[in-house]
């Protein structure tokens, strides 16, 4: 009925539609407003946006519901994206973390400022400013004082508890909030009505896991899921068979057959394979009356006339 | 007629009716349905029905009602005073089908054509004649899509009843007549006086008869097209005239249930080739191979953001 629509790009806009808490945006007793920064992603290692309270007193990460088909009214405006963003409190910690493993390999005691620094996200040093930093960095690393200067060393087995409570903690926060992990349908348009009764514990602990996950490193994931004594889980595409497209390799292409031996001598044909059951039927067809393929493309001999 | 209670509202659907004559529920009756308002892209679709006993039929044809189409306004209204005036055995009643409700019937997920709109509107006031205790034997309709097919759903609909569906009922059987004077009347009445339920200040009711093909309707529809609104409730969203201004004039808004195909749309929606299901996964060449959000975020549709 109506004419195909073209679908234009979502140009950027300069006015969103954002949730956050009042804590976040609160400017008066602070000199430092609320501020969006990129920080190195923890998960994926590439630039992710978060905000910074005011002060820098508190981080917060910042995720985007998008779907299709969705838009705003905003008083007498339209907002094209439909786009709700939130802006939820978050531990500093998840990004500092990175810092100190990487400086971990070099096992030594260090001052803060040392190990958090970044050429390609410098906003990283602000984390230190937050409220929970400094004190909750002896759940990752070793402390040891010499004057007033405090140095810090990574700490795997810290961490790993660290971790292991952090899973703890949201899986009572999963039950609390009746929210649904078991192996099901998943789909997008199903509201489950009730939580499955055969939810083990162990659902509730994977998907815990899956969501620090979020957070941490893919190796510190796999490390986390061995403290947690939970079986590493075979993905689909692991157990099924390896395909069977030949392998390429580096060794020379080579005819895989010698074509000389037909000019030889001594080169019997030989008999002709079984037909297949298409070509035996096509056999059997009526062929009277009908030219060969080749006698459209042979120079035209003349007709003899009677 | 009173027509304040549409009036009122006249984003939806709404019934007006006479008194039931008394010897309408103990006489035999006959009953002819029509509408007026089918093909404009402004404005309601109106349903009439008028009803008399058998017996008065004569008289029916001695008001002198014919075809709604051949009459002046004035004369409408004139015959339309007259069946008031007759009120003692004609009874009528009438559906007002709004240009919104028209609109959204036809244009929600599951489409509801006009014929189908047609159709049950019509049933809905024969019903209702009958729920008054109108004693009906004939009912007489002009014909909206294959008469015999139309015939066959309201004889079944309304067993014991002899229903007679015809073309140009309108101009063979005088009831059928009275019900289209009823509803063209009340059509004239409300597209003239309609009250713009949007706050479109000094509107111009310049906008001629409202058939897609009248200039001055064409004009107005070009006047008050919003790019992000479309048109006023007044006018029919479903109709070509309306849709093809929008599409060319006015903001492209996507819908869930929109047509859409091709590669591109697939690759918007995340569908997947049918082919890949059968070949072994090729590792390294999804992007996301590395990194799979957790089903809490994705089942959210929650995703980070790297700008704003």
């Amino acid at each position: 009925m109506a004419a195909k629509k073209k679908r234009a790009p979502n140009v950027q806009n300069d006015s969103w539609v954002v949730i956050a808490a009042d804590s976040a945006i609160h400017t008066q007793k602070h000199d430092r407003d609320a501020d969006f920064v990129k920080l190195r992603n923890p998960s994926t290692d590439a630039a992710c946006l978060y905000m910074l309270g005011c002060g820098d007193a508190q981080l917060y990460e910042v995720k985007a519901f998008e779907e299709d088909f969705h838009s705003w009214f905003v008083g007498q405006t339209v907002q094209r994206d439909g786009r709700l963003v939130f802006v939820t409190p978050m531990d500093p910690l998840f990004l500092i973390l990175p810092y100190f493993i990487k400086s971990g390999k070099e096992a030594k005691f260090q001052p803060v400022d040392q190990v958090v620094t970044d050429e390609e996200f410098p906003a990283c040093s602000r984390l230190l400013s937050c409220t929970r930093s400094l004190a909750s960095l002896q759940h990752i690393a070793e402390e040891k004082e010499a004057g007033s200067t405090k140095f810090h060393r990574y700490s795997e087995e810290k961490t790993m508890n660290w971790l292991k409570k952090k899973v703890e903690r949201t899986v009572v926060a999963l039950k609390r909030r009746n929210i649904s992990v078991g192996e099901g349908v998943k789909s997008t348009t199903y509201v489950r009505v009730k939580s499955e009764p055969d939810s083990h514990e162990e659902d509730y602990l994977r998907y815990a896991h899956g969501l620090i996950s979020e957070y941490i490193s893919a190796d510190l994931s796999r490390a986390l899921l061995k403290h947690l004594e939970l079986p590493e889980l075979l993905s689909p595409k692991e157990t099924e068979p390896p395909s069977k497209k030949r392998k390429l390799s580096d060794n020379p292409v080579e005819a895989g057959e010698d074509y000389t031996k037909f000019n030889s001598a001594d080169f019997v044909r030989k008999p002709p394979k079984k037909m297949t059951a298409a070509q035996k039927t096509l056999a059997k067809v009526d062929k009277t009356g009908m030219k060969p393929m080749s006698s459209f493309f042979s120079p035209k001999v003349k007709a003899e006339k009677n | 007629m009173d027509l304040s209670p549409f009036e009122a509202n006249n984003s939806f659907s709404c019934r007006l009716a006479s008194q039931i004559p008394d010897v309408c529920r103990t006489e035999d009756c006959c009953l002819g349905v029509d509408e007026a308002g089918r093909g404009p892209v402004l404005g309601p679709m109106v349903y009439g029905i008028c009803f008399c006993p058998v017996s008065k039929k004569e008289e029916l044809k001695d008001l002198k009602v014919a075809d709604s189409k051949t009459l002046t306004e004035a004369e409408r209204e004139d015959l339309f005073q007259k069946l008031d005036e007759a009120k003692s055995y004609v009874g009528w009643a009438l559906q007002i089908l709004s240009p919104n409700t028209i609109s959204t019937s036809m244009l929600q997920r599951t489409k509801y054509n006009l014929n189908a709109l047609s159709h049950d509107t019509a049933i809905g006031l024969i019903q209702y004649a009958l729920d008054s205790g109108v004693q009906l034997k004939e009912v007489y309709v002009d014909t909206v899509g294959p008469a015999d097919k139309y015939e066959d759903k309201l004889s079944q609909r309304f067993p014991g009843i002899k229903v007679t569906v015809r073309p140009k009922a309108d101009s063979l059987f005088p009831i059928v007549s009275a019900a289209s004077i009823c509803a063209k009347v009340a059509r004239d009445r409300v597209v003239k006086g309609w009250n713009f339920a949007e706050d479109l200040g000094d509107v111009d009711t310049e906008y001629g008869s409202g058939y897609p093909n009248d200039p001055k309707t064409k004009t107005w529809l070009l006047k008050y097209l919003d790019p992000v609104f479309g048109y006023p409730q007044f006018v029919r969203f479903s109709w070509s005239t309306a849709q093809t201004l929008m599409d060319s004039k006015a903001v492209t808004v996507h819908w869930e249930d929109d047509d859409e195909d091709g590669e591109k749309a697939a690759q918007r929606k995340n569908n997947r080739s049918m082919l890949s299901y059968f070949s072994a996964s090729t590792e390294g060449n999804d992007h996301n191979a590395t990194h799979q959000t957790h089903r809490f975020f994705t089942e959210r549709r929650l995703k980070s953001l790297d700008a704003l």
